[in-house]
């Protein structure tokens, strides 16, 4: 019975989590939700910044190999630390430190591991520009689904700050252990002041759908 | 009736003054704002604050204008504060006896 219900909730935490995508965390004393949904890689998290530098949260997160051979989920906890920014007169860059401790449960092992996995992102914006890279180990006990991404993109034009902005993004993201492909995955990215949205297809045909919300 | 006159003459130029002194709007030039997704930590700090009237956020000019409440005062120090809390650096904080609807308008 106790099974069970893990097993409920862990399905329930990885596909009813709260939805939403980006910078890893809001401003001070708010609410982040995120989320990244392709067919392969399903993880949504939500989190509260108690400074202005420091959010704590939970994510959940769903894997699935390329050849649909292994599948993961975990649900855990996770720390976000803004480590540095610079603000400029016209642009924003800055380092994230990413902290996480997961449950973790596959199909080709039995009971629950314990999954770390820590993380740094570092990226740099301006109203028309955006570049970003992500690496943050997934480890457990026999375990290694390391991630990395690098995304590059640009506005088509300049917003007031009330207006919507779309914007052009190219991401390029590799799991070990998951995939033996860099999986490349051109989006249309649409910022407004409430909400942010990506949606596109992978050069190997897969949907993709990432958003945000701050409340 | 001359006399009369001047006073009253007098008192309205007082009131316009007065009331254009309680609709104070002070305006922040802040550094990192580049999105508007990013951005709207400050509008809703702001907007928050007691004195807070209105609050107007320009991504091109880097501005951010915040309109006091008829009778209040904004407190630049909290203001600077708040723009801190919600990520961004205030470079430059200036008073101004225009409304938000004219910074709005300004070219």
């Amino acid at each position: 019975m106790k099974k069970i219900l893990c097993n409920l909730l862990l399905n329930a935490l990885v596909w009813l989590s709260p939805l939403a995508f980006a910078g890893p965390m809001g401003f001070k004393e708010s609410y982040m939700s995120m989320g990244d949904f392709s067919t392969n890689w399903r993880e949504g998290f939500v989190n509260y910044a108690f400074t202005s530098k420091d959010a704590i949260g939970s994510e959940a997160v769903y894997m699935r190999s390329d050849d649909k051979s292994l599948t993961r989920k975990a649900v855990g906890l996770t720390y976000t630390r803004l480590a540095k920014r610079w603000n400029m007169p016209e642009a924003q860059a800055n380092i994230w430190l990413l902290g996480g401790v997961s449950a973790l449960k596959g199909n080709d092992f039995q009971g629950t591991r314990t999954l770390f996995n820590p993380g740094i992102q570092l990226d740099y914006e301006t109203t028309r520009s955006y570049l970003a890279a992500t690496v943050r180990p997934y480890r457990a006990k026999g375990i290694n689904h390391d991630y990395a991404s690098v995304r590059a993109g640009f506005s088509f034009y300049e917003v007031s700050y009330d207006q919507v902005q779309p914007w052009f993004i190219l991401e390029a993201r590799r799991m070990r252990g998951l995939s033996e492909k860099t999986e490349v995955t051109p989006m249309l990215r649409v910022i407004h002041n409430r909400y942010f949205i990506e949606a596109g297809v992978s050069t190997d045909k897969q949907a993709r759908l990432n958003f945000m919300y701050i409340f | 009736m001359n006399r009369l006159v001047k006073k009253i003459a007098m008192a309205l130029v007082l009131v316009a003054l007065s009331s254009s002194a309680w609709a104070t709007t002070t305006v922040l030039t802040v550094n990192g704002m580049v999105c508007a997704f990013c951005a709207q930590g400050i509008e809703k700090r702001l907007s928050k604050l007691p004195a807070t009237k209105a609050v107007f956020v320009d991504l091109k000019k880097k501005i951010v204008a915040v309109e006091a409440k008829d009778g209040q005062i904004l407190d630049k120090a909290k203001l600077q504060a708040e723009v801190k809390d919600a990520g961004y650096d205030v470079v430059k904080i200036e008073d101004t006896p225009r409304s938000l609807a004219e910074i709005k308008g300004q070219p």
